[in-house]
């Protein structure tokens, strides 16, 4: 018997558009299970469609072997400047090398704060550290410790139309992913929220009139009624300066909040999550798959349909000629990658390389 | 032997691709006064039948495209990736893919709307210059609804929703007449959904998660990976919002109109356009039948068929019908915006409904009118 799941609710969508609510009928078929696929090919009483559905519909995949095989001289090129980052021992992003003096750039928010390796195309594993953080698009830049003679990447400031494919390639030009341009570069909001809906008490002071479930808020156990005394130890704050200094906060961020509950002192720490991921249902969440922490705020993003894994991001992205148009920065959903575009890679790139060598002096 | 449409399911987590809402009672209209004469459905069933057999390689420049719709030529280079699909030989080739892609996707761009009936939004495709849009039967869920359309650019217009063949999800809309100051709508150009083998590459379009004036319309390319009788199976990855959209084939042609999804990233399931061109009189004279397989809409009632009144004979245990407190012998007047007469009329209002739909129901109860409020449930 087939089981039957709804869902219904609302989503506010960025400034300036309605709400709207929606419901999402879904069907899950319980007791399908993946039939091999040698074990139907021979059977001629199967229909075509059913072995098209079971085996040759996975090799016709855009992004099959044959097709990354093509592309394969493209990743290639660049296989000595593409690493991975490893973070706490755990890979967290890939990196793009951007000097011959080993400085990395990689999406920052995937970065815990534990020690950092890089994985080299060669297999070697060096120690890394932060050199400068562009929070305002994600970036972070690292520098390797040891060795000389790293190979840069080479930027382009070609812009791929919509509908040209970008190739992704990750560390030892392995193709991580071939997709196309769906949009090309625009700003993505920052959406960023830790979940309370505030409101000023008698006294001018900001109190938490809700906590938003499945927000960060609501994980460290802030509750209605709560007095927001300061935040990350800035006081005085009445509802609407709260929300401006939130509301510089990225996902993945966390701020301390001192909180004063009934006459009681308690310092908490909360996580900045995306709103839009707080919102959504199970099965949004099942059909997005996994994502990144952060997925939004980037002055400019292209949106390409690459399926990436959220430890993917960080390296380059190459049109069909092997350009590098791009750093891969997010995967934001199902049908969304998100790619800095060389444009704004460079110029953010090009200060934090100087006030790394600045700071190194 | 299961049924193929057992076999769709196989594995599948499907969900439709509109964001479906119930009714809000407030926007219906009459039905379609007038329909359009004979003359304007056969050219579009000539056009349906017309380009499955032109030649390929006819250019239209991308600057027409608006006018002509958005067939673009195609190289002879690109003749075998057309016609039967499979990887590029070399970069080149690969590179001449992309540009028809760039050029379909551009092509595109006018012709892809956003559909917003009451508060549920979903995408079509204008395919007439007097306005006919494709889009999928859940999309526009019933015959002589209002649907707002918006154009790229954030341009609205009204429009009508038409028929629907609910058992392949194909829905009819028309944009309402003298929205245009007597100029064509731009449109897509009709394919056929006859020659399509899994392997070709297709170029998907649409407004996932909604219409947004600041991103505009999105486009995906991809491949098929399954070609059934009444579903294509592409990995252009789709997601809520997108039902409705087009589904263009290489030489910029209208094949299919995004229907469902499952868990998978390549679990993306379209209507072929066959299916509007084999029911085309019964859409346009706003017909609605059927059901999705999965998707029937059940409300748990069972009563009078004889009766002059729609009297609720029984509650089936644990169905919507008990969940929204529906009683034995309640006399049914009103299912969300239709007016009950009899048991006859309150099943064809249930099956205008989508499962998950929340509807407002009048029942006379000993004298007492009663509102009740229902969530249709779903059968196979």
């Amino acid at each position: 018997m087939p089981e039957m799941i709804y869902h219904h609710f609302r989503q506010s969508l960025p400034l300036g558009r309605t709400a709207f609510g929606h419901v999402i009928a879904v069907v899950l078929l319980i007791g399908c299970v993946h039939v091999p696929t040698t074990a139907v090919a021979q059977d001629d009483d199967i229909p075509q469609w059913l072995g098209e559905q079971l085996g040759i519909g996975v090799t016709h995949r855009r992004d099959n072997g044959e097709m990354t095989s093509l592309v394969q001289p493209i990743a290639n090129a660049v296989a000595k400047s593409v690493v991975q980052v490893v973070c706490g021992g755990r890979p967290v992003a890939l990196g793009t090398i951007v000097s011959s003096d080993g400085y990395v750039i990689t999406k920052r928010s995937e970065l815990t704060g534990d020690p950092i390796l890089i994985r080299l195309s060669d297999d070697r594993q060096l120690s890394a550290r932060v050199a400068a953080v562009r929070r305002s698009c994600d970036l972070a830049l690292l520098h390797v410790d040891s060795g000389q003679n790293y190979q840069p990447i080479e930027w382009s400031s070609d812009v791929p139309p919509v509908g040209s494919f970008l190739i992704s390639p990750g560390r030892g030009a392995k193709t991580i992913g071939i997709g196309v341009v769906s949009v090309l570069a625009r700003p993505v909001e920052h959406q960023g929220r830790l979940g309370v809906y505030l409101e000023d008490d008698t006294n001018g002071f900001a109190r938490i009139g809700r906590v938003h479930p499945d927000s960060g808020a609501a994980l460290a156990g802030l509750e209605r009624n709560d007095r927001i005394v300061a935040i990350d130890g800035q006081s005085k704050l009445d509802a609407s300066s709260c929300q401006k200094t939130l509301g510089g906060k990225y996902a993945g961020e966390s701020v301390r909040l001192t909180i004063d509950r009934s006459g009681s002192i308690l310092e908490v720490d909360a996580m900045i999550r995306e709103f839009n991921l707080m919102q959504e249902s199970e099965n949004d969440s099942k059909v997005n798959g996994p994502r990144n922490i952060r997925l939004s705020g980037f002055e400019l993003a292209i949106q390409h349909d690459t399926v990436l894994d959220p430890d993917e991001c960080g390296g380059p992205v190459l049109d069909s000629k092997g350009k590098v148009i791009g750093v891969n920065i997010a995967r934001a959903g199902r049908v969304v990658s998100y790619a800095l575009p060389a444009s704004l890679v460079i110029p953010e790139m090009q200060s934090m390389l100087e006030e790394a060598r600045a700071a190194a002096r | 032997m299961v049924s193929p449409w057992r076999g769709v399911s196989l594995g599948l987590l499907a969900i439709c691709l509109g964001f479906l809402q119930s009714a809000s009672a407030q926007d219906t209209v009459p039905p379609p006064a007038q329909l359009q004469g004979s003359s304007v459905q056969s050219t579009i069933r000539e056009g349906f039948r017309a380009t499955a057999k032109a030649p390929v390689g006819e250019s239209n420049s991308i600057s027409a495209a608006n006018a002509k719709g958005t067939a673009v030529g195609l190289p002879s280079e690109l003749t075998r990736l057309y016609e039967k699909g499979g990887t590029p030989r070399s970069l080149e080739e690969l590179r001449l893919l992309e540009a028809q892609h760039q050029r379909i996707a551009s092509a595109a761009e006018a012709c892809t709307v956003s559909v917003k009936i009451g508060p549920a939004e979903g995408c079509g495709v204008i395919i007439t210059d007097t306005g006919f849009i494709l889009t999928a039967a859940h999309v526009a869920m019933r015959p002589g609804k209002v649907a707002i359309v918006t154009l790229p650019g954030g341009r609205r217009v009204t429009a009508t929703t038409h028929g629907m063949n609910r058992n392949v999800d194909a829905g009819l809309i028309k944009i309402n007449a003298n929205q245009n100051e007597g100029r064509p709508w731009p449109h897509a150009s009709l394919g056929s959904s006859d020659h399509l083998v899994s392997g070709m590459w297709c170029v998907a379009t649409g407004h996932p998660g909604g219409y947004s004036d600041r991103r505009g319309f999105v486009t995906r390319v991809g491949r098929i990976l399954s070609v059934r009788k009444d579903a294509l199976v592409t990995d252009c990855a789709l997601i809520g919002g997108d039902s409705g959209g087009p589904l263009f084939d290489l030489a910029g042609k209208l094949i299919a109109i995004h229907s469902r999804i499952g868990n998978d990233v390549a679990d993306n399931l379209h209507v072929p356009v066959v299916h509007y061109d084999l029911s085309w009189d019964r859409l346009v004279s706003s017909q609605a039948w059927g059901y999705l397989p999965g998707f029937k809409p059940v409300l748990g009632v069972s009563g009078n068929q004889t009766s002059n009144v729609a009297e609720i004979v029984s509650v089936t245990t644990g169905s919507p019908a008990a969940d929204a407190g529906f009683l034995e012998h309640d006399i049914v007047e009103e299912f969300g915006d239709v007016m009950i007469t009899d048991f006859e009329s309150l099943k064809r209002a249930v099956a205008d409904t989508m499962p998950g739909e929340r509807a407002v129901v009048w029942v006379n109860r000993g004298g007492q009118r009663v509102k009740l409020f229902v969530e249709i449930g779903r059968a196979d």
